[in-house]
């Protein structure tokens, strides 16, 4: 075992943790974005785990790395990995919609400690992130801004607007991750409008890009490790990744990206998925 | 009223030049529209951000600089900030308070032959929907510093309405006092109540001369803050008062005069209304003064129709 092993393996064990705490909480409020969430587990995990510097207890530290989830449906897996790193007590979970004006909504809001911006309404979260990397740079931090997208998400022209002028402005300090899982909410992405090739779409708008597997915990840490690819460059991480992943009934169905689990489903699964009780008010 | 003229565009770069200097944390963000700040982005140019043409950029551009602790202005065509980038206006600004200031230029008729694609008539109305928005419409370039000033002393988001380039009248003097939420009674009188904004005071205040010498006092209210609306003053005046008009160059629907007429609708039912504005249509191509005129929205304009209104006691004249 040395250090990265250590880390790998703690890695795991969190976007495990995510997995199970994403399918009780949406079992329990018989909502949320589940498939959406389940494809980003691995790489929140690595992120907040092996290679974010972020200070839980103070969550407004200014030199922190800061995440900004553009897809911000996906937020089960956010609300999960934040109190796992201690952003806030794993009690509130139960509260993800189940109580009006609950600080863990249908998607994530600044109230709640670590999270970096509102999002729900794609295409937003380059733009901030790009406004963010402006900030460090201004001010001489060192700190880096991860963005995640979905791939649907890219869609949305305004990414592609905020693309151009980060790499305008050199942000070496962004890096956008797409959560390429190929679905979107009504179908496939190539049947709704075609994202490819995507990695050349990325390349042209003059940023560096790697297209790795999402969900292999060394190749994602090394890859995050790695940023910036290029010096006065930003980077774009394309994940692969499966849409429900650690769900079988689940994956890479396109009716999962607003689908739960019936509690009755949820019985049957818990002991192969060594889930919770579903009527604890807290895991 | 003095007789040099100045651009509310000008006042606005000499203003963000001096709260730049003194605050560190002030920043600009642009859509390609870097002009309008003026000497800053030379003086500063390691605090100028242009975005290039993409107004939900420079509106999302700012919200990350302001959740990093800065102080950013943005600025653009009034119709492309708010109603192109309206959706980051609200989900990444407003929601968040984010202390942005917004700063929509070519208002009322100013872009004049631009057509209806730039005559913003309608932006009051858009950013009035969303909460959380202080919206200010100077009368004048003195007021248009002041106010400049003003909203970077207060925290959290603003929406202000400047003009296009050209020279205007300029209404007030040094000794003028801007203050957010405060209406200001330029005239007084007793027979109607005229409160207007932006650049439809100065039309306000010929009208109200107009009126004089037809032996009509009326008081002149600059309600440069449409919201938050100086309610208090409103019902003061309105206690003795009750005859009201409001002028705007914008439409009548959602702006100055909706605001008026929701307080007025709730705390003062027996007081006349009258709004004039925009009658719910879109603008067109013209010259400032010819759109005045072709809107029925000159001070000649003006004037008759508070003079036919005033005839009309009995008749709830309301187009």
């Amino acid at each position: 075992m040395n250090l990265t092993e250590d880390k790998i393996g703690a890695i795991m064990k969190a976007a495990e943790r995510i997995r199970k705490d994403c399918i009780w909480m949406s079992t329990r409020a018989g909502t949320g974005h589940l498939g959406p969430a389940l494809s980003i587990a691995d790489i929140l995990a690595t992120l907040y785990v092996g290679v974010m510097k972020v200070d839980p207890k103070n969550p407004k530290w200014p030199d922190r790395d800061r995440l900004i989830l553009s897809k911000g449906h996906g937020c089960l897996a956010l609300y999960s990995i934040l109190s796992q790193v201690g952003f806030f007590d794993r009690k509130y979970l139960g509260d993800f919609c189940t109580k009006c004006d609950t600080l863990l909504p249908g998607h994530p809001e600044l109230k709640l400690p670590g999270v970096e911006a509102n999002t729900g309404s794609l295409g937003h979260g380059i733009a901030i992130g790009m406004g963010m990397a402006l900030a460090a740079k201004l001010d001489g931090k060192q700190y880096r801004v991860f963005v995640v997208t979905g791939d649907g998400e890219l869609q949305e022209g305004s990414n592609w607007e905020a693309a151009m002028a980060a790499a305008h402005h050199k942000l070496d300090n962004l890096v956008v991750i797409v959560d390429r899982n190929r679905l979107q909410l009504g179908d496939l992405t190539e049947n709704i409008s075609k994202l490819e090739p995507l990695e050349e779409k990325w390349k042209s708008f003059g940023w560096r890009v790697k297209s790795i597997n999402g969900h292999d915990i060394k190749e994602l840490l090394s890859t995050l490790n790695d940023v910036p690819f290029s010096i006065g460059k930003p980077s774009a991480i394309i994940a692969n990744t499966v849409k429900g992943k650690g769900l079988k009934i689940a994956e890479n169905k396109v009716e999962w990206h607003y689908k739960v689990l019936t509690k009755e489903q949820y019985e049957g699964l818990k002991e192969e998925l060594a889930l919770e009780e579903l009527g604890n008010e807290r895991i | 009223m003095r007789e040099f003229k100045k651009s509310t565009r000008t006042s606005f770069a000499e203003a963000i030049l001096e709260v730049g200097s003194e605050n560190k944390d002030v920043v600009t963000v642009a859509a390609d529209s870097a002009s309008r700040y003026g000497d800053f982005v030379k003086k500063f140019p390691e605090r100028c951000f242009n975005v290039g043409i993409a107004e939900q950029t420079m509106i999302g551009v700012a919200a990350g600089l302001a959740l990093c602790g800065k102080i950013p202005v943005v600025t653009s065509y009034a119709n492309f900030l708010a109603f192109r980038a309206i959706e980051q206006v609200r989900v990444d600004i407003a929601t968040a308070d984010l202390n942005v200031k917004m700063v929509g230029t070519d208002t009322g008729f100013s872009s004049a032959w631009l057509g209806f694609t730039h005559l913003a008539l309608e932006d009051v109305a858009a950013i009035r929907s969303i909460p959380n928005i202080v919206i200010i419409d100077p009368a004048d370039a003195t007021e248009a510093y002041l106010a400049t000033k003003a909203m970077f002393e207060y925290k959290g988001p603003v929406y202000m309405r400047l003009r296009g380039r050209k020279d205007e009248p300029v209404l007030f003097g040094g000794d003028y006092v801007f203050r957010i939420g405060e209406g200001k009674v330029l005239k007084e009188g007793h027979d109607v109540l005229i409160i207007s904004s932006g650049s439809a005071i100065y039309e306000s205040l010929i009208a109200w001369e107009i009126l004089r010498q037809k032996g009509i006092s009326a008081t002149v209210v600059n309600m440069a803050t449409i919201r938050p609306l100086d309610e208090a003053l409103l019902l003061e005046i309105t206690s003795s008062v009750r005859s009201v008009v409001t002028v705007e160059h914008h439409n009548i629907t959602g702006g100055l005069g909706s605001a008026v007429a929701e307080l007025l609708a709730e705390k003062r039912p027996n007081v006349r209304l009258l709004r004039m504005g925009v009658k719910d249509t879109f603008g067109t191509a013209g010259s400032e003064e010819m759109l005045k005129a072709h809107f029925g929205l000159d001070a000649k304009a003006i004037a008759e129709r508070v003079e036919v209104f005033l005839k009309n006691d009995c008749e709830n004249e309301v187009s």
